[in-house]
């Protein structure tokens, strides 16, 4: 039985009504001005950046104040390992204090020797029970970065995490097709199941859908497989 | 005007408020929620709004017989889909 209905664009549209859907554009202003007011509220740092992921860890869009931090995020997301990636993954905040003594993530810190980076803070971004993404600071001297810069980034990574929770909603009508389409499906086989009825046996759409109530709790079995009989042509007992 | 017709409309009204009181009972008693039950019932063909479903199951809104019925059925629906209650293993199951 085919269950493909061509549904998706009636799913984008209810998407479009419900204001789901933000254009691309509207996301990467949004990812760029909290980049930007990020920057400005730790005082040494050369450049903030945000990065919002998927479930499994790529990179779906990303806002930064700074050539600078461009290039040391990418780093990360080629070697696979940085302290955004920690911060994302463990959702817990990373600060490197020194990048020179850091142990952690050798490949990247190999990878970006020679940019003008030696201190680093990330905290990730929440949204209810997902992680996002990760917002990060970026600093040319050490040690500008303490416990207090990290708090800081914190409260700043909540209100940011629900914010852009909501425009990152470009996979919500994905999400949402699979259940329309199941439930669309079903409403169309039963109230196909009962045309056939009123043509078979001369009944009224209600009556129709009485009639497959009936044999449905005759039968203890779903409505929809009742219809999906009715369907097939199968002689239905009692018609 | 007989007694019986008289009666007619009461009795057909007390039958409404039986059966959403007694589908607002089922409902509690098995945790199904009010948007679920809405989207089954939608989705075998019903007819009626999310909203005026709900007030049918406080017995605030009326909905036709045909409507009921089929409100009633994708209730049961759910019901019976829900996990059965564990039961108690005998000396035999564990070993």
């Amino acid at each position: 039985m085919a269950q493909q209905l061509p549904l998706d664009e009636l799913s984008t549209v209810i998407a479009r009504i419900q204001g789901l859907l933000l254009t691309e554009e509207k996301v990467n202003s949004a990812v760029r001005l909290l980049a930007q007011a990020a920057k400005e509220s730790v005082p040494g740092t050369i450049g903030a950046g945000v990065s919002l992921m998927d479930a499994r860890g790529r990179r779906t869009s990303s806002g930064y104040t700074d050539r600078i931090v461009a290039e040391a995020d990418a780093t990360q997301y080629e070697r696979g390992e940085g302290p955004c990636l920690t911060a994302w993954a463990t959702e817990k905040p990373v600060l490197l204090q020194d990048i020179r003594v850091e142990t952690r993530w050798p490949d990247w810190r190999r990878a970006v020797a020679g940019l003008p980076v030696r201190s680093v803070v990330s905290a990730p971004l929440i949204a209810g029970k997902e992680t996002i993404g990760a917002l990060k600071l970026y600093a040319a001297l050490p040690n500008t970065y303490d416990e207090s810069s990290t708090t800081l980034l914190q409260l700043f990574a909540a209100p940011a995490a629900t914010l852009l929770s909501h425009i990152q909603a470009s996979e919500a009508p994905h999400k949402m097709t699979e259940g329309l389409q199941a439930s669309l499906y079903t409403r169309d086989l039963v109230n196909r199941a009962c045309g056939v009825l009123m043509e078979r046996m001369g009944l009224t759409h209600e009556a129709a859908l009485q009639w497959l109530i009936r044999h449905a709790r005759d039968e203890n079995t779903a409505l929809q497989d009742v219809s999906a009989r009715v369907l097939a042509g199968t002689p239905a007992s009692g018609s | 005007m007989t007694d019986h017709e008289l009666s007619r409309p009461d009795s057909s009204m007390g039958l409404e408020q039986e059966q959403s009181r007694l589908l607002r009972k089922a409902l509690q008693r098995s945790g199904v929620r009010h948007g679920d039950l809405w989207l089954r019932y939608f989705s075998i063909g019903g007819t009626v709004g999310e909203y005026e479903v709900d007030a049918y199951i406080q017995s605030l809104f009326s909905l036709p017989a045909g409507q009921r019925d089929l409100l009633a059925h994708a209730a049961n629906e759910l019901i019976d889909e829900l996990p059965p209650l564990p039961r108690a293993p005998y000396l035999q199951d564990l070993a």
